[in-house]
C-alpha cells in the first residue's frame, strides 16, 4: 500500500515545514499566489516556492482592509499575513491572475511588510505574437529581480535543471490521476489532493524523490474500476483547496479527473528541454489549458472539459466555485451549455469562506449521485 | 445632451444598409480614436449600462441574467447587458448589433469575460488590448506590449473594416479627442470655485460624449457651449448647491438609479460634491498624450489611467484632487460591482485621513443593481457624516 | 407490501405509511433537539395510527437533514429525490417542483417518471425561505398564519427590494412608519420571498406544471406570487408537508419489490 504519511504531515503543518527548509538551507522562502507564477525561476534561485491558500481561521484584521465581497482566498490570505501566520515568507509573488488579486498585491505591499515582493504581470492574452513576446519579456524581469534580491545569478544551467526537475514532478503527479482514472479504487481522491497541496510548498527535490517512491509502489496494484461508483469530474477553482473529495467519494461519486489549476493542470503539458530554458518555461505557461483569467480563444476551456469528461467516461460533473470569483462565475454558464449539448450533467456547488457544513455538501453531492 | 445622444443612437441602430458602418462594441476606457479615424460607429455597453441604471431596470435584467446562470455576484453593467442582449432589454430595446467587439482590461479584468460572453453570442471578432496593470511603474515590458498590441488594433480594424487605416484621418481624430479632454478638464475644473457651478452629479451626466464620442468635432462644440455657461455661472456667482456649506470629492462610479435622490440629499445639508475620481478619469491620461503622435502615445495614455494603477497610487491621486478642488470630506462608494475601483479603498480612506485629516463616508452599494441599496441605513450615514463635518 | 418513509428535517420530522400503492397513515412532529429520537417517536406513530406492527413493514427508508440518524432505516436518500418521487405520485404529470421550507428552499424539474433531471438549493441564506416570513411576522406583529389571506387583500404590493433578510426587515419596518397597509406589506413580502424562489429555479429552467411541496406551501398568498412570477398556475397537495416522506416510502416500496 503506498505510504502517503509524509504528505500529509506537510500539509498538517506546512509553515513549520517551511520554517525547518529555511533553518536547514539558510535559503529564502518565497510565497506565491496562482499557478502562473513561475515556480522554476524561483526553484533556480535556489529558494522555496511556497503557495500561499487561505487560512482556516476567522476573518477580523482583513475587514479592515478588504470588503466583504472579495473572495475566501484573498481574505484568508490577508489575514493570515497580517498576523503574522507568514513570517517565515522572504518575499511574494503576484501573477497577474484576477482583479481581486491584483488589489490583495496593492494592499499586501502596503501593509504586510515581507522584504521581496514581485508583480509578474503576464499577459492576459496568450494567443498572439506580441503576448508572446511579452510574456518572456516578464519572466526575464523577473528573474533579474529575483537575481538581485539573493544576490546570485539563475544560469542557464540552474534553469535547465529546474526545467527537469518539475517535468519529472509533474510526469509522477500525472500517473496519480492516470492510475485513479482507471482505477479509482486503487487510490483514495484525499491522498491524491493532499499530495498535490504538499507540491506546492515542499523542496522540489524532496517531493520528487517522494513521489517516485509512491508511483513506484502503485505500480504493482492490479487495475480495478470500482464497480457500482459514478464517476466525477470537477471543474472550477479549488484555489483555497478544500477537502471536498471525501465527501464526494462518501456520497457515491469517484472523481476521476478535474480541470483544477491546483490538480489536472498542474502537471499537464512539459516544458521543452534544450533551447533556451527561458523560452521554454514561457511556451508552457503560454499553451497550458487557460484559467478563466486568461484568454486563449472564446470556448478554450469548454473544449478541454467536454473532451476531459469523455476521455475520462465520467457521468457527470461537479462545478465548484468559490463565492466572489468572477472568471470562474462567468465562464459557467457557458460551460453548462456545452455539456448540456453533449448530454452530460452537471451541478454547481457555490463554496464560501470555508467549506459550508457537512450537510449541505452531502445533501447535494448525494442527491446529484442519485440523479445520474 | 439628450438630442445628441438620441441622435447617436438612432444612427447607431439604423440598418447596416442605410449608414454603411460598422458598429464596434468598445469598454468605457477603450481606445476609440481610431474607431472614429475607420469611420465605424463605437457603441458602450457600459454607457448602457448607466442608462438602464438610471431608467431602474437594472434589478430585471440582473434577475434575467441570474437565471441565465450569472451569479448575483458579478458586475451589474455586465450582468444587465448580457441579458439585455438576450431580451433586447433595457430602455432603448437592446443595443445594435456589434460587427466587432474592442475589449481593453484597462478599467478590469469583469471586461474581458463579458467580452467573451458577447463574443461567444454574437459570433464576432473580438479585439483584446491588454493593458497590464501599473502597480509601481509603467515598465518598458508593459510600454512594448502595449505598443505591439496598438499596432495589433490597426491591423484588426483594417481586416473587419475592409479598408485601409487612414493615418491622416486618425491625426485629425486625434487632435480633436485631445481638445474634447482638455476642454473636458476645463469645465471639471470650473468647481474649483467657491460657490461650485456644479456637482460631480452635473458632471456625471455630461460625460456621456467624453465617454463615447471622444475624438469628434460633436463633442468639442458641446463642452466649449458647456464651459462658457459653467464659466458665466462663475462670474455670476451662482452656486449649484443654494447654500454650499461643505465640500466634497466623491470616489467611484455613480449610484445610477439613485443620482436625483442622492444630489438632493446632500444638497438639503448644503454639502456639494464638488469632484469626483471617475468622470476625471476621461482627463487625467491627458500628460501622456502627444498631439503630435497620437497614435504613438496611446499606448501610454490608456495604461496609465488612474484606475490602473497602485492603490497607493489611486490614494494620491485622490488627495490631489481634494488639494485642488479644497475638498473638506470624502464619500467613498464601496461598489460591489466594481473590484478594481472598491477593493483598496479602506486603505486609501486610512491614507488620507492620516495626510490631510479629512473624514471619510463610506456608502455601500451598487451602480445599477438597486437590490443592493439600502435607502434607510444610508440616509442615516450621510446624516451622521454631515455631522462630523459640522 | 408495506414500506414507510421518514423524513427528519430541521424543524419537524414526518412519516408516510405507504401500503401497495395508497397512503394509509401520516404524522408529523417536531423535530426538536434530537433527530434520532425524532425518527423514532414519528415512526412509530405512524405504525400505531395505521394499526400496524414494525415486523409487518417491509422495507423503510430515511430522507432529509437528519436522515442519517434513522438508523433503522434501510438507506437514507436525498430529499430531493424524495420530493420529486412523492410529487411524482401525488399528481404523475407534474415536471417542476417548487419546496419551500422552513430554513431552505429548492427546486427540482423531473421527467415524466418522476426521475430527477436537474435540481437547485438554496440553504444558506434566509431570504427565499420560511424563516424570512417568521422575521416578517414578527415585524408586523402579526400571526404568520394569517398571512396567506390578508396578503390576497392587498391593492398594491409594497415593493421591498433588498436581498438580504436584515435589511429586507429594515425596509419593512421603513414602510410600516410610513404609514403603508400591512396587506400591501405582506403582499410584497410574498413577491420578494417568489423572486428569490423563481430566480433559483430559473437556474435549471422551470418547466410546467408546476408544484408546490413543504410547509409554506400553506400559505396560498406565496403560491399566488410564485404563480404570477412564473406565468403559470401552480398546484399545491393537501399532502404538501409530508410529500418527501411519502416519496421515501414509494422509493421503499421499489426497493422492497426488486429484491
Amino acid at each position: 500500500m503506498a505510504n502517503f504519511d509524509l504528505f500529509y504531515e506537510v500539509v498538517n503543518n506546512p509553515d513549520q515545514y517551511a520554517r525547518n527548509w529555511k533553518k536547514e538551507t539558510g535559503h529564502p522562502v518565497i510565497g506565491y499566489f496562482c499557478s502562473y507564477a513561475p515556480e522554476e525561476i524561483i526553484t533556480a534561485a535556489g529558494a522555496l516556492p511556497y503557495r500561499i491558500l487561505a487560512g482556516q481561521g476567522n476573518i477580523s484584521k482583513a475587514d479592515a482592509h478588504l470588503q466583504a465581497y472579495s473572495c475566501s482566498l484573498v481574505r484568508g490570505a490577508l489575514e493570515d499575513a497580517l498576523t503574522g501566520n507568514l513570517a517565515f515568507l522572504d518575499g511574494t509573488v503576484f501573477p497577474n491572475t484576477c482583479d481581486s488579486i491584483q488589489r490583495l498585491s496593492d494592499i499586501w505591499r502596503m501593509n504586510a511588510g515581507f522584504k521581496f515582493h514581485a508583480d509578474v504581470m503576464v499577459p492576459v492574452k496568450l494567443n498572439t505574437e506580441s503576448s508572446k513576446a511579452y510574456m518572456y519579456a516578464v519572466l526575464a524581469g523577473f528573474k533579474e529581480k529575483l537575481e538581485a534580491y539573493t544576490g546570485e545569478r539563475i544560469t542557464k544551467e540552474k534553469l535547465g535543471d529546474a526545467i527537469s526537475l518539475y517535468n519529472d514532478i509533474k510526469k509522477n503527479l500525472s500517473m496519480l490521476y492516470s492510475i485513479r482514472r482507471d482505477a479509482p479504487g486503487a487510490l483514495k481522491s484525499s491522498d491524491i489532493h493532499t499530495v498535490f497541496k504538499a507540491a506546492m510548498v515542499m523542496d522540489r527535490r524532496r517531493l520528487l524523490e517522494e513521489l517516485e517512491k509512491i508511483t513506484a509502489e502503485l505500480g504493482e496494484v492490479p487495475a480495478a474500476a470500482d464497480p457500482g461508483k459514478k464517476r466525477i469530474v470537477l471543474s472550477g477553482n479549488l484555489c483555497s483547496m478544500p477537502d471536498i473529495y471525501k465527501t464526494i467519494e462518501a456520497s457515491g461519486g469517484a472523481v476521476v479527473w478535474d480541470d483544477f489549476c491546483t490538480g489536472s493542470r498542474y502537471f499537464e503539458g512539459d516544458i521543452a528541454s534544450g533551447g533556451d530554458p527561458l523560452h521554454a518555461i514561457a511556451d508552457r505557461y503560454l499553451t497550458r489549458v487557460v484559467c478563466p483569467a486568461k484568454h486563449s480563444g472564446t470556448t478554450n476551456r469548454g473544449d478541454y472539459l467536454v473532451k476531459t469528461v469523455k476521455e475520462t467516461r465520467a457521468n457527470g460533473v461537479i462545478f465548484l466555485l468559490i463565492k466572489f470569483c468572477d472568471p470562474h462565475s462567468f465562464d459557467y454558464p457557458y460551460l453548462k451549455e456545452m455539456l448540456e449539448k453533449e448530454n452530460i450533467p452537471s451541478v454547481l456547488f457555490e463554496i464560501e469562506d470555508q467549506l459550508p457544513s457537512e450537510g449541505q455538501i452531502n445533501t447535494r453531492c448525494e442527491a446529484f449521485i442519485e440523479m445520474l | 445632451m439628450k438630442e445628441i445622444m438620441t441622435e447617436y443612437y438612432i444612427e447607431a441602430k439604423s440598418p447596416k444598409e442605410q449608414t454603411g458602418k460598422k458598429i464596434a462594441w468598445i469598454t468605457s476606457g477603450g481606445p476609440v480614436e481610431p474607431l472614429i479615424a475607420m469611420d465605424a460607429i463605437p457603441v458602450y455597453p457600459e454607457n448602457y449600462g448607466a442608462m438602464i441604471g438610471a431608467s431602474k431596470m437594472g434589478v430585471d435584467l440582473c434577475e434575467k441574467a441570474e437565471s441565465m446562470g450569472y451569479a448575483s455576484d458579478l458586475c451589474s453593467y455586465a450582468r444587465a447587458d448580457i441579458a439585455s442582449a438576450v431580451i433586447n432589454g433595457g430602455p432603448i430595446g437592446g443595443l445594435p448589433e456589434p460587427d466587432m467587439l474592442i475589449c481593453c482590461n484597462n478599467i478590469c479584468g469583469t471586461v474581458l469575460k463579458w467580452y467573451e460572453v458577447q463574443a461567444r453570442y454574437y459570433n464576432v471578432p473580438l479585439f483584446i488590448l491588454d493593458t497590464p496593470l501599473c502597480h509601481t511603474e509603467y515598465s518598458p515590458e508593459i510600454k512594448n506590449y502595449v505598443e505591439a498590441q496598438v499596432m495589433e488594433y490597426i491591423k484588426f480594424l483594417e481586416e473587419v473594416c475592409g479598408k485601409k487605416f487612414d493615418y491622416d484621418r486618425m491625426e485629425e481624430v486625434g487632435s480633436l479627442s485631445v481638445r474634447g479632454q482638455e476642454l473636458w478638464q476645463a469645465v471639471l475644473d470650473t468647481t474649483m470655485n467657491r460657490p461650485a457651478p456644479m456637482t460631480c452629479f452635473d458632471a456625471f451626466f455630461h460625460l456621456a460624449l467624453i465617454v463615447t464620442l471622444r475624438g469628434t468635432q460633436t463633442v468639442v462644440d458641446y463642452y466649449e457651449m458647456l464651459l462658457a455657461e459653467m464659466n458665466q455661472r462663475v462670474k455670476d456667482g451662482i452656486s449649484m448647491v443654494p447654500d454650499e456649506k461643505y465640500r466634497l470629492l466623491w470616489d467611484n462610479l455613480p449610484i445610477w438609479y439613485k443620482t436625483r435622490w442622492m444630489s438632493d440629499k446632500f444638497a438639503e445639508h448644503g454639502a456639494c460634491l464638488v469632484a469626483d475620481t471617475y468622470t476625471s478619469g476621461w482627463c487625467s491620461a491627458l500628460k501622456y498624450m502627444n498631439t503630435d503622435d497620437f497614435l504613438g502615445s496611446l499606448a501610454e495614455g490608456y495604461t496609465r489611467i488612474f484606475l490602473n494603477c497602485g492603490t497607493d497610487q489611486m490614494a494620491e491621486n485622490i488627495m490631489a484632487l481634494a488639494e485642488k478642488y479644497s475638498a473638506d470630506g470624502l464619500v467613498i462608494h464601496s461598489n460591489r460591482s466594481c473590484k478594481p475601483y472598491s477593493l483598496g479603498q479602506y486603505d486609501i480612506q486610512k491614507i488620507v485621513q492620516k495626510k490631510m485629516n479629512i473624514p471619510t463616508l463610506i456608502i455601500e452599494a451598487d451602480m445599477v443593481d438597486e437590490r443592493n441599496f439600502s435607502e434607510s441605513q444610508i440616509e442615516t450615514r450621510i446624516d451622521a457624516f454631515i455631522e462630523m463635518l459640522k | 407490501m408495506i414500506t414507510v418513509g421518514v423524513d427528519v428535517g430541521s424543524i419537524s420530522a414526518k412519516a408516510a405509511l405507504i401500503k401497495d400503492n395508497s397512503i394509509i397513515a401520516s404524522r408529523v412532529i417536531l423535530t426538536g433537539y434530537n433527530a434520532k429520537n425524532a425518527g423514532e417517536q414519528v415512526f412509530e406513530g405512524v405504525l400505531a395510527d395505521a394499526g400496524v406492527q414494525s415486523s409487518e413493514v417491509d422495507a423503510i427508508i430515511a430522507t432529509g437533514y437528519g436522515r442519517n440518524s434513522v438508523t433503522f432505516a434501510d438507506k437514507a436518500i436525498t430529499e430531493i429525490t424524495c420530493h420529486a418521487a412523492g410529487a411524482h405520485f401525488l399528481s404523475p404529470g407534474v415536471r417542476s417542483i417548487i419546496d419551500i421550507g422552513g430554513q431552505d428552499s429548492k427546486a427540482i424539474v423531473v421527467d415524466e417518471t418522476g426521475r430527477v433531471l436537474d435540481f437547485a438549493m438554496n440553504d444558506k441564506c434566509a431570504a427565499g425561505t420560511g424563516r424570512f416570513l417568521e422575521v416578517m411576522a414578527r415585524a408586523l406583529e402579526v400571526d404568520l398564519d394569517a398571512f396567506g389571506n390578508m396578503s390576497l387583500e392587498a391593492d398594491k404590493a409594497a415593493s421591498i427590494s433588498s436581498l438580504c433578510t436584515v435589511f429586507a426587515e429594515s425596509e419593512v419596518i421603513s414602510l410600516i412608519s410610513k404609514g403603508e397597509r400591512r396587506r400591501n406589506i405582506i403582499a410584497g413580502i410574498h413577491e420578494s420571498i417568489a423572486s428569490r424562489v423563481v430566480a433559483m429555479g430559473n437556474r435549471i429552467g422551470l418547466t410546467e406544471p408546476v408544484m408546490m411541496t413543504g410547509g409554506v406551501a400553506k400559505n396560498i398568498g406565496v403560491v399566488r406570487a410564485l404563480e404570477k412570477k412564473i406565468n403559470t398556475s401552480i398546484s399545491v397537495s393537501e399532502n404538501a408537508q409530508i410529500t418527501g416522506a411519502i416519496g421515501a416510502g414509494l422509493i421503499a416500496r421499489d426497493r422492497a419489490r426488486n429484491n
